[in-house]
C-alpha cells in the first residue's frame, strides 16, 4: 500500500484501512467486510468518535470511488 | 408418507423472524429472539402452540445445527490468527480461561453433578462471534484499537470450542468406566486428528469432489457433503457438531471456500432459526422460575469474569480504561454455542433444569450485553488508573492506534546522516538504515551483516526504530515486536 495507508486485519471482519490526511483533526478510515459491504469511518475532530460512519454496498462504492478519483463521466 | 406440519413450522419460523427484525430495531440479537417464539408457543407453555411436537422438527434442527459448525469452519480465519502473535494467544487464554474456570466453579456448586458443571462451563464461558461481531458494527467500534484484539479473542474462542465439543461429547456418552472414557476421548481426538491431516494434505481432494462450477451442483454437493461427515462423526462417537466443523476447516483451505462461505451462508441462517426455534419448544417456561437465582448468580459471575478477563488483556495490549471496559462488555454476548452445548445435554439427558437454566441465561445477556457495551464508558471512568500499565498515555488519548506501547519515547525523527557510522568504521558495507526515535543513533538493519540497529536498541533499551530508506515511513517496536505507525492525527 501507498505512504500513509494503514492496512490492518480484523479478523472475521475483513480488513481495516486508516488513510492519513496528514492533519490533525481529519482522518478517514475504510473498512471492507469480507462480505463486500464497506463502512465509511470519517473523523472530522480531535474526539476518539467518528463524526460520521456510512456503510456502503460494493456498488455504492464503486461509485463513490470513481467520482473521487475522477474516472466518472456523466452520460 | 406423514403429513408434515408445514402451518406450525412456517408460522413459528416467520413469527421468529418478525420478532428478530423488531428486536434488530433495539440493537437486540436474533438468535435468542428465535429462542423466545420457540418457548412462547411450545407445548411447554400456557397459550397457543405452534408445534406439537418439537421431536418433528429434530432433522431440520440438526441440520441447522450441522451447517452453523460447518461455516464457522469454513470463514475460520485461520491465517490471521496464527499470524496475530503470542500476545493475542495469551490474552484469549486469558479470557477462556477466566470464564469457563469460573463457569466450572458455578456448575459445580449448583450441585447438578460433573457432566452438568462442565456443560455449564462451555455455556457460560464461551462467548457468541455472531453476537460480538454484529455488536462491533453497530456501536460503529470497527476502528477502535482495542477491535482487533477483541475480534482475536473470539475467534481464539471457537478453536476452543472444537476442542471443548471433543472433550465433551464422550463425556457426556455416558462411559461406564475411566477406562472407557479415556477410549473414548481417545477415539474423539484420534478424529479430530485424521480430519486434521485431510484438512491439511486432502483439502485438493475434497475441492476436487464437490467442486463444481455451477452453484447449484457445488450447493447441493456441498451439503450433501457436509451432512454425510456429520452424520458419520456421530456414528464413531465423536458429536456431529465437531464433524462439520472440521470438514469446513476442510473446505476453508480450498479454492471454492468463497463461493461455498457464499451459498451456504443463506442456508445456515435459516436452518439455524429453526435449531433455535426448536430449542425454545423444548423449554417449559415454568420450569424457569426455579433457575432464575442460579441464573442471576450465573450472569454476575460472567460480568466479573468478562471485566477482569478485559482489564488483563488491556494490560496486555497497554490500552486505556476504555478499551478495557469495551473488550470486557462487548466479549460478554451468549448465544449460539450456549444454546448448542444445551442442546448436547438434553439429548445426552442430563439434568433437566439445564435448558431452561442456558435458555435464561442467554435470554438475559442478549438484552444486557449490547446494554452494557453501548455505555461502556461508565465503567471506564469508575476504573482506577493502578490497574491498567502506566504505559497508555497515547492510548487513551487516540483510541485508533497500534498495540506499542513505548510511543512517548519518539523524540527523534529526522536525521542527516545517511552513513553507519559503525560499519564504515569496520570498512564494512550495510543494506538499509535504521534510526533511533529515541536519541538518533543510525545504524544498520538486520539485512546487513553488523545489525548495528538492533545491537544499539538491546544495549540502550531504546525500544523504536525508524526505517531511514526513501519512500518507507514505517516504524518498528523491539520490545512489543511490533509495526508502530505513526499516530494518525497526532501532532509530528
Amino acid at each position: 500500500m501507498g505512504q500513509g495507508v494503514h492496512v490492518q486485519d480484523l479478523p472475521g471482519v475483513g480488513k481495516r484501512y486508516d488513510i492519513d490526511l496528514g492533519r490533525a483533526d481529519q482522518r478517514i478510515s475504510v473498512v471492507m467486510r469480507s462480505g463486500g459491504v464497506r463502512d465509511l469511518y470519517v473523523f472530522a475532530s480531535d474526539s476518539a468518535d467518528p463524526t460520521a460512519v456510512i456503510e456502503l454496498s460494493e456498488e455504492q462504492a464503486r461509485k463513490v470511488g470513481a467520482v473521487l478519483a475522477a474516472t466518472f463521466f456523466e452520460a | 408418507m406423514e403429513h408434515a406440519d408445514l402451518v406450525g413450522l412456517g408460522s413459528a419460523v416467520l413469527l421468529a423472524g418478525l420478532l428478530a427484525r423488531l428486536a434488530r430495531r433495539f440493537g437486540l440479537p436474533s438468535v435468542p429472539c428465535y429462542m423466545l417464539v420457540g418457548i412462547a408457543f411450545g407445548p411447554g407453555t400456557p397459550g397457543p402452540v405452534l408445534v406439537d411436537h418439537p421431536g418433528e422438527l429434530s432433522l431440520l434442527a440438526a441440520l441447522g445445527l450441522v451447517l452453523l459448525l460447518f461455516h464457522l469452519g469454513v470463514e475460520f480465519p485461520l491465517d490471521q490468527v496464527v499470524g496475530g502473535g503470542r500476545r493475542l494467544f495469551v490474552a484469549a487464554a486469558c479470557y477462556i480461561g477466566l470464564n469457563v474456570t469460573s463457569g466450572l466453579l458455578l456448575g459445580l456448586a449448583l450441585g447438578w453433578g460433573g457432566s452438568e458443571a462442565l456443560v455449564l462451563a462451555g455455556a457460560l464461558g464461551i462467548s457468541s462471534s455472531a453476537i460480538v461481531t454484529k455488536l462491533l458494527i453497530e456501536l460503529h467500534r470497527l476502528t477502535n484499537a482495542e477491535t482487533p484484539v477483541i475480534l482475536g479473542i473470539i475467534v481464539i474462542e471457537d478453536l476452543f470450542l472444537a476442542f471443548y465439543l471433543a472433550l465433551l461429547s464422550p463425556v457426556l456418552s455416558a462411559a461406564e468406566s475411566p477406562a472407557e472414557l479415556a477410549e473414548d476421548v481417545a477415539m474423539s481426538f484420534g478424529f479430530l486428528v485424521l480430519l486434521f491431516a485431510v484438512a491439511r494434505y486432502g483439502a485438493r481432494a475434497v475441492a476436487a469432489l464437490i467442486g463444481s462450477r455451477e452453484d447449484e451442483l457445488l450447493a447441493v454437493l456441498t451439503v450433501g457433503l457436509v451432512v454425510l461427515v456429520a452424520g458419520l462423526s456421530q456414528e464413531v462417537g465423536v458429536s456431529d457438531a465437531i464433524g462439520a466443523l472440521m470438514i469446513g476447516l476442510v473446505v476453508s483451505r480450498t479454492e471454492i471456500r468463497e463461493r461455498v462461505e457464499r451459498l451456504v451462508l443463506p442456508l445456515r441462517d435459516v436452518f439455524a432459526a429453526v435449531f433455535f426455534v426448536t430449542f425454545g419448544l423444548t423449554i417449559d417456561i415454568a420450569d424457569m422460575d426455579a433457575v432464575a437465582v442460579p441464573v442471576a448468580v450465573a450472569i454476575c459471575v460472567t460480568l466479573l469474569a468478562n471485566v477482569s478477563a478485559g482489564i488483563v488483556t488491556a494490560r496486555l495490549f497497554g490500552f486505556n480504561q476504555r478499551a478495557a471496559a469495551n473488550i470486557g462488555l462487548t466479549v460478554l454476548g451468549r448465544g449460539e454455542f450456549s444454546l448448542i452445548l444445551a442442546t448436547l445435554a438434553v439429548g445426552a439427558g442430563l439434568d433437566e433444569r439445564i435448558g431452561p437454566f442456558i435458555a435464561l441465561y442467554v435470554l438475559l445477556l442478549a438484552v444486557l450485553s449490547p446494554l452494557l457495551a453501548t455505555h461502556s464508558r461508565y465503567l471506564a471512568r469508575i476504573m482506577p488508573d493502578r490497574v491498567l500499565r502506566p504505559g497508555w498515555r497515547y492510548v487513551r488519548e487516540e483510541t485508533i492506534s497500534t498495540s506499542c506501547t513505548h510511543l512517548d519515547q519518539i523524540r527523534v525523527t529526522r536525521t542527516d546522516v545517511d552513513v553507519c557510522a559503525a560499519c564504515e568504521a569496520l570498512g564494512d558495507d550495510w543494506v538499509e538504515l535504521r534510526l533511533c526515535v529515541t536519541c538518533g543513533h543510525v545504524g544498520c538493519c538486520d539485512d546487513s551483516p553488523h545489525r548495528h540497529a538492533s545491537t544499539h536498541a538491546r544495549e540502550s533499551g531504546h525500544p523504536i526504530v525508524q526505517s531511514l530508506e526513501p519512500g518507507e515511513d514505517w516504524r518498528w517496536c523491539f520490545p512489543d515486536e511490533t509495526l508502530v505507525r505513526a499516530p494518525l492525527g497526532a501532532q509530528r
